[in-house]
């Protein structure tokens, strides 16, 4: 026993004791019926093995009330008697009540313990799940790209004098455009890493909306020039905590994944809508929408690899995943629907956060 | 060109070096290349470059350390290289007097409009009568002199600070200035570091002056940094 919860055990029996030992004078004082006294003790007694950790302050209380309640409320006053009826019966009863008190005290205790343990071994695997599946889209992400720009440049190397100049502007564009693609993943991948490990969560500093928006947007433009993208935002001017990296990084992602997907030229529309308590930002394309079965997993990193169209290299891959981490750890949520025609995916902002966070600003 | 302007390179990355000097030499620059700080440093003194790209992660000394010796005996362009994920640092190379900065990974474009703006500013720095006395950019005038601002013809009214931001912004076209440089600029020194202030009017400058708020196309933001306005 450390001696933090000695002292603590000390002062409850302590404070307990004297407290209960004023209620039964008082009480004494009016009514002469020492057996209500003894209740009083018991009652005692009890909390105190409730509040205590151990069996040794409850048989501590209980020696102590019977001797009180012998020595104080009992004729003879103010004297040890120990030959009065009943006196074994109540001595038993108050230690019976300790023991069982403190018995049952200490098991809850203990099983709350183990509940607790359970929880946190539970939610660490579920951390280490969701570690294993970011890995695997990871490395499967990464290692595509990587395959055929190495592959490609050591064709130019072998080749280079034999190959046409079609060929050769063919196969540096190619190794542009993978290398542009692992750009993106290992930023979605270093944005992860501004997410606290402890709880989640992001520091946040009210950013103006607009600006996240269009900073997003002008950083997607200048990847994918030919993309076209209709934004809107609020008239009103609006402040709203976040992360704006992070944020624009899930734009990003899904302004992305849309061009990609969606398998369609119409411009893809990014709009914002301010609710009383939340922000939602809206990305909607025409395209062919999202199949059924991946509408429930589809942040979730599942079916990379089993996707049905041949398209695997710019597979939904660890993109989504990421939008969906960066929201949670913003406290708001993320959601994809098909519409009539083509899909929209969607993300909240809360206005005002839980936790006051004011301290956090940079 | 007869006159050739000189580059320092100062970065230890080799491809990365290569990389950019292969950009300048094409482009009729003169390149210089120091793989660390301290021969950065003394190429600096030995060789007076018109410009220095320094790579902030130098093995021997810190890029921010180099920036602060340069600065105490030379006013040469800085242009600093960095990676994309800290704004913070970002934001103390400027304001430790670092006139650009550029995030890894860069295009060519990029950076030769990067280069060409802080060369442009630091002319302008040396002959103070030279001051242009109009910024124009598509469709968008600003006259210094009778502090008018007019765009696709109009003019437009802005309050005094929404001004005072504008022209400050135009006079530094192409650079990004930090929020706590625009502040202590229009606020003065003892302005609250609270940017909120600089946020709003920012806002209801681009209400004015752009098509789509979300879609600037004279002022941007710098996330985290400041703000940069379109050269014209």
């Amino acid at each position: 026993m450390s001696r933090r919860t000695l002292l603590q055990n000390i002062l409850v029996t302590g404070v307990l004791l004297g407290v209960s030992t004023a209620v039964a004078v008082v009480f004494f004082h009016y009514s002469r019926n020492s057996t209500s006294v003894a209740i009083i003790y018991v009652l005692t007694v009890m909390l105190i093995a409730r509040y205590t950790t151990g069996y040794v302050p409850g048989i501590i209380a209980a020696l102590i009330g019977v001797a009180c309640v012998n020595y104080v409320f009992t004729y003879p006053y103010m004297n040890l008697n120990f030959t009065i009826d009943g006196y074994p019966v109540t001595f038993l009863g108050m230690m019976v009540v300790s023991t069982i008190t403190s018995t049952m005290t200490t098991n809850f205790k203990k099983q709350s313990q183990l509940l607790n343990e359970r929880e946190k071994l539970l939610m660490e695997a579920e951390k280490e799940t969701m570690r294993a599946n970011l890995l695997r889209a990871v490395s499967h992400d990464l290692r595509t790209p990587l395959t055929s720009i190495i592959g490609m440049a050591q064709a130019y190397e072998e080749s280079g004098d034999r190959l046409t100049s079609q060929e050769k502007t063919q196969m540096v564009a190619n190794i542009r455009e993978d290398a542009d693609w692992l750009l993106n993943m290992v930023e979605n991948l270093l944005s992860v890493t501004r997410i606290r490990m402890e709880d989640a969560r992001v520091t946040t500093s009210p950013e103006p909306l607009e600006e996240v928006v269009a900073g997003a947007v002008q950083r997607f433009r200048k990847r994918l020039p030919d993309a076209k993208v209709r934004v809107r935002v609020p008239d009103e001017f609006l402040m709203v905590p976040m992360d704006p990296v992070l944020i624009g990084q899930v734009i990003i992602n899904l302004l992305e994944n849309a061009v990609y997907h969606s398998d369609s030229e119409e411009d893809i529309d990014l709009y914002v809508e301010k609710l009383p308590d939340e922000v939602v930002f809206h990305v909607r394309d025409y395209g062919k929408g999202i199949a059924p079965e991946r509408l429930n997993t589809i942040f979730d990193g599942a079916g990379v690899d089993s996707s049905g169209s041949g398209d695997s290299h710019k597979g939904m891959g660890i993109g989504l995943t990421i939008c969906k981490t960066i929201v949670m750890a913003h406290q708001g949520e993320i959601w994809a629907l098909n519409r009539s025609q083509g899909a929209e995916f969607a993300f909240s902002l809360p206005l005002q956060w839980e936790e006051a966070e004011a301290e956090d600003r940079v | 060109m007869t006159n050739r302007q000189t580059m320092l390179i100062i970065e230890d990355e080799k491809n990365i070096g290569n990389y950019i000097e292969t950009i300048l030499i094409s482009n009729g620059y003169k390149a210089l290349r120091a793989m660390n700080g301290m021969s950065g440093l003394s190429m600096c003194t030995s060789h007076h470059p018109d410009l220095i790209l320094l790579d902030l992660g130098l093995p021997d000394i810190d890029g921010m350390d180099v920036l602060e010796r340069i600065r105490g005996f030379s006013g040469v362009p800085v242009i600093v290289i960095s990676a994309r994920t800290q704004e913070r640092e970002k934001v103390t190379a400027l304001d430790r007097g670092a006139d650009d900065y550029i995030t890894k990974p860069f295009g060519s474009e990029e950076l030769l409009a990067r280069i060409r703006t802080a060369l442009r500013h630091s002319n302008q720095a040396g002959s103070q009568k030279t001051q242009t006395q109009t910024y124009t950019c598509d469709e968008l005038t600003i006259d210094f002199e009778k502090r008018l601002v007019t765009l696709e013809g109009e003019d437009i009214h802005l309050t005094q600070i929404e001004y005072k931001l504008v022209s400050l912004l135009a006079k530094n076209a192409g650079k990004v200035l930090t929020y706590d440089f625009i502040l202590k600029e229009i606020w003065g020194p003892y302005a609250d570091t609270d940017n909120q202030i600089l946020r709003v009017n920012m806002a209801n400058i681009r209400r004015k002056l752009e098509k789509n708020p979300a879609e600037p196309h004279y002022i941007y933001t710098e996330i985290g940094v400041g703000y940069r306005m379109k050269e014209g």
